[in-house]
């Protein structure tokens, strides 16, 4: 009888350990990045476009979350596509990198020929103590980037405490492990301030498909926010700015309303705050 | 030097015995201008009066008996290669001379090496004979110049010319000796000029003047009075670990073990010397005379072993099918070349740690494994136009720092498309940004645009002269110049950024303008974030 109670025991505890693993308990590796849309570091994302068309929308999100969680001791960002893919969904440029507030030389750019190669990428970049974010370019449907794998992939990031984001195409949505899903709508921008018929600064409609912000809440899926990207960062867009014909004198940068729980260092730039 | 005048055909007698076993004369032939013609012949055709340049049917009558094959070059080259790459077991310089055949002559750098062979004459011995007890015809010479060991090997072969000598072991041989083209050499016997000593005391500019300058290098490069280069077929190791086997292996895991043993023992003598490595080289000899390399390159000198190690098991995985053992691998070498100094660094407990070395070793291993161009960092260069602008470069190598890129004060997309995409555009006047255009079939209507950012022509990149004057314009586009994009006056682009009613950016440029081109046409080469 004693040795069964032992063997009881000894179960008990190995899926005690099992369900602690990082990510099925909330993975808090240091400070959580504060800011609008800030996400916890190690947490696999999924960033969805409608269609190709909107690939500029969808990397801009992806590369604007991944610069958030870069801290000094993990400066490595990786954007990965598929050699295939270049023609369709365009190459990320080195200049349009800098304009948008990367270094663009930091930068590194992974082309693999096939998509099992570019799993094997990920998770070897995700891996590395240094990298802070994987961005993962993937034009279609591949039969290898399946559920498992993206169980695989969120394991990864969250043992390293580095963030991958696949960047995926369609209204398709297949089961996945990720834990955050987010939906990148191109939205019409606010004009610069000297010329009305211009086009402004990147204005994104993003639907937050799966996944929490706020970790004390659950069920705050389905939220839906309209997001300028500037220089320090999202900013919560004027919705009433959008249209751009009302012909009046509007501010370089929309009014910000901050969130209830964002302090106003929320809004400074999060690479000089993160260290 | 060593010569095997018969490769040809001592390579197919080696590879079908019963050809050998039957004694017939083989002789290879080609199609050359319409006539089939002898170009190889073995030594029992030889003996029977037939030469390299014979008509086959000539040969035929001569010869009843005579074995004819078409000659393969390119297999022969290639069998040659590997054949030169086997001989790096006797020396780690090895060279195939390509000026006449891509094979016959493999010229050996074996400066610093014959002691370990016995002398010179002994290596000479010893590296012809165990050819010729392959079934080779062979013949060795060693001396200090290319020139003159090519000359000795194949008019006087084996001997060994003492530095120095040159020009008297030469004297007595025919001037076809300096390897010169057979128009040069004809010439030279025509004119009386039959042996390399009546050379000597002949005006050199008069001589340049009847042959060429190439004969004069020739002539010199024997003697030694301009340096002449080999051309590794190898890379080269500036220090390497090896292991031979009693028993051939075959699987790539005991390679890849073995390899570890040796980057272990490679490392330690790199650190004995306090030395790193960039470039490290593994060679696979196999028993049946091929040489396998697997080359691995690291950011960063380094000389850690599982490093090292790591880096070449992902190559190897890459290999996949390409492995062939063969009958077996009896020696493996592992050479490290691009030699840095690197000392011993001691980790601080209080430094910053900025990754950059972990970096460093993750983009080793994603380049070894799947190719160091798949791994690749923008770099932004000197140049206006916007695909030029940047270049990919891999993160492995990077090249040192070019002329300052101009400072950018305009908008450049997110994502830029290879190759522009040709699109139909409505402009509601010719000069107006676009209202809409046509691309993948799909129709998008602007709302905002801003532009033009109009971008000319770099005329000191299309290798044509700058026009002064305008009227020569419409001469000079009247030849069109090879590429597409870059025509003088007609490839000046106007560039605009454009929103659509959704608000996607889309970065359009129109090539020409109007006017001055036929037709511009319209292209999307960017997306905007």
């Amino acid at each position: 009888m004693l040795g069964k109670a032992q063997t009881l025991a000894t179960l008990k505890q190995q899926v005690a350990a099992l369900e602690a693993q990082p990510v099925l308990k909330d993975f808090e590796a240091g400070p959580r990045p504060q800011g609008l849309l800030a996400t916890p570091r190690g947490a696999l994302h999924e960033v969805f476009a409608d269609g190709l068309a909107d690939s500029g929308a969808a990397l801009g999100f992806a590369l604007a979350q991944a610069r958030g969680l870069l801290q000094p001791a993990r400066p490595g960002l990786l954007i990965l596509q598929l050699k295939a893919d270049a023609q369709e969904l365009g190459l990320p440029y080195g200049l349009g990198l800098q304009n948008f507030g990367l270094d663009s030389e930091a930068i590194v750019l992974i082309r693999t020929g096939s998509i099992v190669e570019l799993l094997w990428a990920i998770e070897e970049a995700v891996a590395c103590r240094a990298v802070g974010a994987v961005v993962a370019d993937i034009a279609y449907a591949h039969k290898a980037l399946d559920f498992t794998a993206s169980r695989r992939l969120a394991l990864r990031s969250a043992a390293s405490a580095g963030a991958v984001l696949l960047v995926r195409y369609g209204r398709a949505r297949e089961a996945s492990a990720a834990r955050y899903r987010w939906r990148v709508l191109p939205a019409p921008s606010a004009p610069p301030p000297f010329d009305e018929r211009a086009p402004g600064p990147p204005r994104w409609r993003v639907v937050l498909e799966k996944g929490s912000l706020d970790p004390r809440r659950r069920g705050t899926e389905g939220e839906e926010y309209l997001v300028d990207w500037t220089d320090h960062g999202f900013a919560l867009a004027d919705d009433t700015s959008g249209s751009g014909r009302s012909g009046t004198d509007r501010p370089a940068v929309p009014a910000v309303a901050a969130l209830p729980d964002a302090d106003a260092a929320a809004l400074g730039d999060r690479l000089s705050q993160a260290g | 030097m060593l010569t095997l005048p018969r490769w040809a055909t001592d390579c197919l007698k080696r590879a079908e015995p019963a050809l050998a076993a039957s004694g017939r004369p083989l002789a290879l032939w080609e199609k050359h201008k319409g006539a089939m013609r002898l170009v190889a012949v073995d030594a029992a055709a030889t003996g029977l009066g037939l030469a390299a340049g014979q008509s086959l049917s000539d040969a035929r009558a001569m010869v009843p008996g005579l074995e004819a094959r078409e000659i393969d070059r390119l297999h022969l080259t290639q069998l040659f290669a590997d054949f030169a790459d086997w001989h790096s077991n006797a020396s780690p310089i090895v060279s195939v001379l390509t000026h006449a055949e891509a094979y016959g002559d493999l010229c050996l750098d074996i400066t610093g090496v014959s002691h370990l062979f016995g002398g010179e004459a002994a290596m000479l011995e010893r590296l012809v004979g165990r050819l010729r007890r392959l079934g080779f015809s062979t013949q060795g010479a060693i001396a200090s110049t290319i020139g003159a060991a090519w000359a000795i090997a194949h008019f006087a072969p084996g001997r060994i010319v003492p530095a120095g000598h040159e020009a008297e072991a030469l004297r007595p041989l025919p001037v076809a000796a300096l390897r010169l083209e057979p128009a040069q050499a004809d010439r030279l016997v025509q004119l009386g000029l039959k042996r390399i000593s009546q050379l000597f005391e002949r005006d050199r500019k008069s001589m340049q003047a009847r042959f060429g300058v190439s004969f004069l290098l020739r002539f010199d490069q024997a003697l030694g009075w301009i340096e002449e280069k080999l051309d590794p077929r190898l890379p080269v190791a500036d220090r390497f670990a090896e292991h031979r086997f009693a028993e051939p292996i075959g699987l790539i895991d005991d390679v890849l073990m073995c390899t570890h043993d040796l980057a272990v023992q490679l490392a330690s003598r790199l650190q004995g010397e306090g030395i790193g490595a960039q470039s490290f080289h593994l060679f696979l000899y196999r028993v049946d005379h091929k040489v396998m390399t697997l080359s691995v390159n690291a950011a960063r000198a380094t000389r850690d072993a599982h490093h090292i190690a790591r880096l070449f098991a992902h190559r190897a995985e890459r290999l996949g099918a390409e492995y062939d053992a063969g009958f077996g691998i009896d020696m493996i070498r592992l050479g490290a070349s691009s030699i840095l100094p690197l000392a011993p660094t001691q980790t601080g407990a209080f430094g910053v740690d900025t990754g950059s070395q972990s970096l460093d070793r993750l983009y080793d291993v994603m380049s070894s494994r799947l190719g160091a161009l798949a791994v690749v960092r923008a770099r932004p260069v000197n140049s206006y136009i916007p695909e030029r602008a940047v270049v990919l470069e891999p993160a492995i190598a990077a090249s040192p720092a070019g002329p300052e890129a101009p400072p950018l004060t305009v908008p450049r997309p997110m994502r830029l498309l290879p190759q522009p995409e040709q699109i139909t555009v409505i402009a509601e006047v010719p000069d107006a940004p676009p209202a809409g255009m046509t691309w993948r079939r799909v129709n998008y209507r602007f709302v905002k645009a801003s532009g033009p950012e109009r971008i000319s022509d770099e005329w000191h990149r299309t290798g044509r002269k700058l026009q002064l004057t305008p009227g020569s314009i419409e001469a000079a586009s009247a030849d069109r110049s090879r590429t597409l994009y870059f025509e003088e006056g007609r490839s000046t682009r106007d560039y605009y950024v454009v929103e659509d009613d959704g608000g996607r950016r889309f970065w359009l440029f129109r090539l020409g303008l109007y006017g001055v081109a036929e037709t511009p046409r319209w292209f999307l080469q960017g997306f905007f974030s």
